[in-house]
């Protein structure tokens, strides 16, 4: 993304923040909307949008769990496996889903088609409906059985994302 | 590296509190660490470094009790209060301590036999002092790949990080290069650049210096000595007028080593050193170093043992009146001895030094000056010409601390430069610099504690805006100047009397001298070197030079006699503010070789007249004596940080330069250090060796009918330039052009008059980009 | 249907209220309307302080007194920071707060505003609760074109507004000098203390941070009075508190009691709906996981603030997980290990090394090669850690532990020699 749109972005609510720095982090959340995740580039042009060093934004992005500053699947998918969740199944819902996508089972990882990434989440503030599953940074939901976790993602795989549906 | 904030323990009004059961005193706000410190109780600290900003607590290495706090308290954060009462050896100190050495140790290396930190480590040192006697981690240890190339001179070790923040703080916080950050989180924590790419920055070497343990280490300097088998010698940087200490680490006769010192010095350069200042000692051994005196005959050149060359040497000049001519970079000691063969050994020859003649900056010298350490305190700070970042880096990290206390930072100046961002500055157009001032005289007035700091180069050639600095400057009873020297010893020189090269050059061309003695001196290469070209041209005396590098003189010279370095000498250098520091001899230097006094000492012997010191330490008392700048000054009053002048540097005469003639565009040059003449000699910094650019706004380009990348010569009154490489950029101001001085092949030197007046320059393309 | 004693309008009124006229409708903004331009801010401060309550956040640090810290004579702007980072594990009350009764908040952070003269409330929200995130700016647009916030409040001349500011995924966000720095746009790692965020907060500002759950309890302690909230509950605990109960309980979710009022036994028993058929409490997490764990014997303690600290525990942010017998005890101190590992900012050495080795060992024991040592490894490294590392996450990764081995060593031992088979998990199938 551009230094441009991001500035543009940035404009309507820069009055807010007594110290401009605090755009930093609605930038980079900004930036990461094109491609879902944050490339060299992206992290250059939110530099050149808000003014801070390269090196300190890609500092500040890498800290947050959902800032990503490696490449991701069209889709993101957040497997919950904190205690309450774990208590509900999670870790079956994990297996189950690391299976079906063909990836590591420790770290979770992008489906060879590149459609789908699989990772752990810590609690999602839904352990009432646990085990819970975060689809991109949007929507969570629950209780999920391993057998309707792997439903969800292959409908995810035949869905358009949110970018390709906005486009 | 310092790591303790040194506290004053006689100023008033201390507070009292008891430690570990005796009751001391520190100044009221100084931290328990520091206090204790003081007192000669050592708290173990890692992340601490008072120089690099407040305390961010985050090692914890440093807990001692307070009694009716709960818990233990970071002594790096806590202030002492009155009558507070701190344990540091109880067991729960003693327990937290071996706590966090225990856990930075779990995953930390144990490779400190082949660790360059082995031996000198914090870490180290304070697991012997405080720490758990063996380790119960048995799960395996964290690995990181092996050493990666921060840059091409420092290494960084992931595997030997504790985290402690200093050397991404030092990058943010001091040098605010903005490159070195942490990234990732927890455990996985870790200092980084950009995705990875070079540290690119001019004092990037300091985070070697900060790190306590052995994550980051110099490139130059891996698996080259133990601590335990080289000597450190404290010493003083030789390379810019600046004046930084150092401290040189040496083994078998070689510096193998250059750092900040670990007393720093806070009037000068408080630890912190440019990149060249560390590094650019290599040059020591560079292909272009004169390892043995060389005769130069009509049947060719050959080489002499150095007692047949100083023989040689005496035979030319016996009998001859010498020209002799001081380079800015010789000591004082080498100067007054090359001053005193006038009087004896070489009656009626006439010295001078190279560099600025200054007559107009008299009334700007006589005022009260600041060191600076003084910038500290200062609630503004102005800055009249120049670009310290290139000129005099290390007063570049003055200049931010200062805006980091909260000084406002202002100035004006032809030149766009990097501290321009740390305030407002005014764009003065070349030749104008008085209007800049003129802008600047009621912020000067206005302030309770101002230091202004004026560029020697800009204001020796407008003299009015010199005039009307000094007019500004002492209106204000509070305010003082600080000078932004241009020549490493241009102050030492100055402070002999030595008047300007105009002296030889005018008794060159006189025919009034017929021998030529060069101290450290290489007109040819040096602003100015048009005329000494042409002046040389018909010369048919000896040209005697004492020089450690071959550069343009010597290849002229008819003999020449190889010197040692400001990394292997003794002697004595005056810094832009004043400052006399002694160089201290680290390493050996060639076997060939000499130092300069001790040079221009057996030339006087043979020439018969023997002079009355034998060591350098006397030959400074004996040269300095009825000097009034060196009144009270001794060597041993120097001491290891120095002492200021008891005068200013001054120079007799207003030789006022004439404004610029001739037509064509204004130049603006600027001395680089980062890049500059050393990187040229340095292998470590090869990389960073500035490109020879003419600078210049699109206009200005089209108006001269070049493109980015064209190469031009620029012709002067003063004469012709090198090639050089036009870069067209926005943001330049139109209607000037700038060119680097100390660039590899000194190609601008040429346009430039020898007193660097200014000039216009006419850009001709020779080659199309 | 409505729950009496309700703090929470939605509650009382048994629906969502994200419309400002429905909000309005159950008795809305009657409080910022009474106050505004009527009461002094003092006065406002002084009923908080009266009303008794506490933050809800974890602490359990008392609003009114937190409000009182702010200096009156600053010249800097100050500011109400609404910690809505929820992230501590088995908390899910704000979230249900923030969905259901958006403008209830506002009206509460607009109050807290008032009290102490802020020109600006930040709502800082995890970036997980994206929908949350969005129904709050709904409701800041709703509120400002009915003129609750922007210029000039109620032509009070008061001016003040709010803004929504998203994290990014990191529980140190919730530890408020984190939230400073992150909101401040930058790592949130915590900052050293003194200054407290009530001298030099936000932008070095004086700055009054409050749990979502603590500001929402404004509104109708000013409309009914301080002295019905302090008269809800026990002198030292007043008021409702909303506990968030998980794990192996048949029915999870949000319950909110009048504190002191109810046992732990109630509310997994009666509220929750008890466990599945033959089982048994094994473990209690009462207040998030971050508070040491009890056992079956401790049912019976009351829920509020002393009588938990009394039984060794803590109620923290009311996330109450409930582990039955077919969990293994060491299995879940693993996992909150790893929570805590994850989420440790890495700033202190004791923290950012410690819940590392902390999951190391567990990790060994879980897979039958704990040592016995291991126990007095961990005891000596919990004792090294806790209550030395800049901020309380390492204490909230010790204390569940450290309880845990205490109450069932018996369990670990037998781990240690023969590992940890995973256990059947409770799935959503077998709750029905
Ligand atoms: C590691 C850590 C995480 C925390 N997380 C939260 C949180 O998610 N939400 C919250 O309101 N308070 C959290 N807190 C407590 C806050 O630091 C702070 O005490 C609270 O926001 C104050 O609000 P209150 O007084 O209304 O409770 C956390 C504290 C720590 C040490
Ligand atoms: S590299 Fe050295 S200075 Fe930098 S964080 Fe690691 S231990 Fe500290
Ligand atoms: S030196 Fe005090 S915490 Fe690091």
């Amino acid at each position: 993304m551009d230094a441009d749109r991001i500035r543009a972005h940035l404009d309507p609510i820069r009055h807010e923040f007594a110290d401009p720095r605090s755009l930093v982090m609605p930038a980079l959340k900004f930036a990461q909307t094109e491609k879902g995740h944050l490339t060299r580039e992206d992290m250059a042009a939110v530099a050149e949008a808000t003014g801070y060093s390269p090196s300190f934004i890609e500092s500040v992005a890498s800290f947050y769990d959902r800032l990503y500053t490696r490449p991701v699947g069209n889709r993101v998918v957040s497997v919950c496996v904190t205690l309450s969740c774990m208590l509900r199944g999670a870790d079956e819902v994990w297996d189950a889903l690391c299976e079906h996508e063909g990836v590591d089972h420790h770290h979770g990882g992008t489906s060879a088609d590149g459609r789908i990434t699989i990772q752990e989440a810590q609690c999602l503030g839904y352990c009432d409906k646990g085990a819970c599953i975060q689809v991109d940074a949007e929507e969570t939901k629950g209780p999920y059985t391993p057998e309707e976790a792997v439903k969800l993602v292959e409908e995810l795989r035949e869905a358009p994302t949110p970018a390709e549906l906005w486009r | 590296m310092a790591e303790y904030a040194p506290v004053d323990l006689t100023v008033e009004n201390q507070v009292e509190f008891e430690l570990d059961g005796r009751r001391v005193a520190a100044p009221a706000g100084t931290m328990l660490a520091d206090a204790c410190y003081a007192h000669g109780v050592e708290i173990p600290i890692f992340c601490y470094e008072p120089r690099i900003g407040p305390p961010i607590g985050a090692c914890r290495m440093c807990l001692v009790e307070v009694e009716g706090m709960r818990g233990l308290q970071t002594a790096c954060s806590t202030p002492v209060a009155p009558d507070m009462v701190v344990r540091t050896t109880t067991d729960a100190v003693k327990e937290a301590q071996d706590g966090v050495l225990e856990v930075l140790l779990a995953n930390h290396p144990l490779d400190c036999p082949v660790c360059d930190k082995g031996g000198e480590c914090p870490l180290q040192d304070r697991t012997f002092k405080f720490g758990p006697g063996t380790s119960r981690y048995v799960e395996p240890k964290r690995h990181q790949p092996k050493p990666l190339n921060l840059s091409h001179r420092i290494a960084l070790d992931r595997e030997r990080c504790i985290s402690c923040f200093r050397c991404v703080r030092f990058s943010q916080e001091v040098a605010q290069d903005g490159e070195l950050t942490m990234q990732e989180r927890g455990a996985r924590s870790e200092i980084t650049t950009f995705s990875g790419d070079p540290y690119r920055g001019r004092f990037s070497g300091n985070i070697i210096d900060v790190c306590p343990v052995g994550a980051l280490t110099s490139i130059p300097y891996r698996f080259v000595s133990r601590p335990w088998d080289v000597q450190n010698t404290p010493s003083v940087c030789g390379l810019c007028p600046v004046g930084c200490n150092t401290e040189l680490t040496v083994r078998e006769g070689r510096t193998k080593r250059v750092t900040g010192r670990p007393e720093p010095n806070p009037a000068v350069e408080e630890g912190w050193l440019c990149d060249t200042g560390r590094w650019a000692y290599d040059a020591s051994w560079s292909q272009a170093r004169i390892t043995a005196a060389v005769v130069r005959e009509a049947t060719g050149d050959r080489t002499a043992t150095l007692e047949d060359a100083v023989d040689g040497a005496a035979a030319l000049l016996r009998g001859r009146t010498a020209g002799i001519l001081v380079g800015t970079a010789a000591t004082v000691e080498e100067a007054g001895i090359a001053a005193d063969l006038a009087g004896g050994a070489l009656p009626g020859a006439v010295v001078a030094r190279m560099g600025i003649p200054g007559g107009a900056l008299a009334p700007l010298r006589a005022l009260p000056g600041a060191q600076l350490g003084d910038v500290d305190d200062a609630d503004l700070v102005v800055v009249a010409g120049g670009d310290p970042s290139a000129q005099q880096p290390v007063a570049e990290l003055r200049l931010r601390k200062a805006r980091r206390f909260g000084a406002t930072v202002t100035g004006c100046g032809p030149r766009p430069h990097a501290l321009e961002a740390l305030g407002t500055f005014i764009r003065t157009a070349p030749g104008d610099l008085a209007a800049g001032v003129a802008s600047l005289a009621e912020a000067i007035a206005a302030a309770t504690r101002p230091v202004v700091m004026w560029d020697e180069a800009d204001l020796a050639g407008e003299p009015a805006a010199a005039e009307a600095l000094a007019a500004a400057i002492a209106a204000n009873p509070a305010a003082r100047q600080l000078e932004l020297g241009a020549e490493v010893n241009g102050s030492g020189l100055r402070a002999l009397g030595l008047p300007d090269a105009g002296a030889v050059l005018d008794a060159v061309r006189a025919g009034t001298v017929d021998a030529l003695l060069l101290v450290h001196a290489d007109p040819l290469d040096a602003p100015g070197r048009a005329a000494w070209d042409a002046a040389l041209e018909g010369f048919a005396g000896p040209v005697i030079a004492i020089a450690s590098h071959a550069d343009a003189t010597t290849e002229r010279a008819d003999l020449v006699l190889p010197a040692l370095t400001m990394w292997e000498q003794e002697g004595t250098l005056v810094s832009m503010n004043g400052r006399v520091q002694r160089l201290r001899p680290g390493a050996r230097g060639p076997e060939g070789a000499a130092a300069g006094w001790e040079l221009l000492v057996a030339l006087a012997h043979r020439l018969g007249v023997v002079p009355g010191y034998r060591t350098a330490a006397a030959a400074f008392r004996a040269v300095t004596a009825g000097r009034p700048a060196f009144a009270g000054i001794t060597p041993e009053a120097a001491g290891v940080l120095g002492v200021p002048l008891a005068a200013p540097a001054q120079v007799a005469g207003a030789s006022a330069p004439p404004p610029a003639s001739g037509e064509g565009v204004p130049l603006v040059a600027t001395r680089t250090v980062y890049g500059g003449a050393a990187a040229r000699r340095s292998a470590a910094l090869a990389d960073t060796a500035a490109p020879a650019e003419l600078r210049m706004a699109p206009d200005t380009a089209a108006a001269h009918w070049v493109n980015d990348g064209d190469r031009v010569v620029l012709r002067s009154s003063s004469g012709e330039s090198g090639r050089l490489t036009v870069r067209v950029g926005d943001g330049l101001p139109e209607g000037v052009v700038f060119a680097p001085l100390g660039a590899p092949g000194s190609p601008t030197e040429g346009v430039l008059p020898a007193d660097m007046a200014p000039v216009l320059v006419r850009v001709a393309r020779v080659e199309a980009g | 249907m409505p729950i009496l004693n309700s703090v929470y309008r939605h509650r009382e009124a048994g629906r969502p209220l994200t419309e400002l006229a429905a909000y309005r409708e159950a008795g809305g903004y009657k409080a910022l309307e009474s106050v505004l331009g009527e009461t002094d801010a003092d006065d406002l401060q002084y009923a908080f302080v009266r009303s008794g309550l506490r933050g809800r956040g974890g602490a359990g640090f008392p609003m009114g007194r937190k409000a009182s810290f702010l200096p009156k004579d600053s010249r800097l702007p100050k500011y109400v920071v609404c910690n809505a980072d929820e992230s501590e594990p088995g908390t899910f009350k704000d979230r249900e707060i923030m969905e259901m009764n958006p403008f209830q908040l506002l009206e509460g952070l607009t109050l807290a505003g008032y009290a102490i003269g802020a020109v600006r409330g930040y709502i800082y929200i995890r970036g997980e609760y994206e929908h949350q995130a969005r129904v709050l700016d709904a409701a800041v647009r709703a509120a400002r074109e009915a003129g609750f916030l922007g210029k000039d409040l109620l032509r009070s001349g008061f001016d003040y507004d709010i803004t929504v500011y998203r994290g990014a995924g990191a529980y140190i966000c919730g530890e408020e000098t984190a939230l400073l720095e992150s909101l401040e746009g930058k790592r949130g790692q915590p900052r050293l203390k003194p200054p407290f965020p009530a001298v030099a907060g936000l932008y070095g500002s004086p700055t009054l941070i409050n749990n979502v759950e603590t500001l929402t309890a404004l509104p109708p302690i000013v409309t009914r009075g301080a002295d019905w909230y302090a008269a809800l509950g026990p002198e030292k605990s007043p008021g409702t508190k909303l506990f968030s109960i998980s794990g192996h309980v048949v029915r999870p979710g949000n319950y909110e009691i009048v504190l002191g009022d109810t046992t732990l036994r109630e509310l997994i028993f009666e509220h929750a709906g008890g466990l599945r058929e033959g089982r048994r409490v094994k473990a209690v997490w009462v207040g998030g996981s971050s508070v040491p764990v009890i056992g079956e014997e401790h049912l019976d303690t009351p829920l509020d603030y002393e009588s938990l600290q009394g039984i060794g525990t803590a109620l923290g942010s009311g996330g109450c997980i409930v582990m039955d017998d077919s969990g293994c005890i060491v299995r879940a101190c693993l996992r909150l290990a790893s929570f805590y590992r994850h989420e440790s900012c890495g700033k202190c050495s004791p923290c950012r090394e410690g819940t590392s080795w902390f999951e190391r060992i567990l990790q060994r024991m879980v897979d039958g090669d704990g040592r016995m040592e291991d126990f007095e490894l961990l005891e000596s490294l919990f004792r090294r850690v806790s209550g030395k590392t800049l901020c309380p996450l390492a204490d909230g990764a010790i204390a569940p532990i450290r309880s845990a081995i205490k109450l069932f060593r018996d369990d670990f031992i037998r781990v240690c020699q023969e590992g940890s088979p995973r256990p059947e998990p409770m799935l959503p199938a077998s709750v029905g």
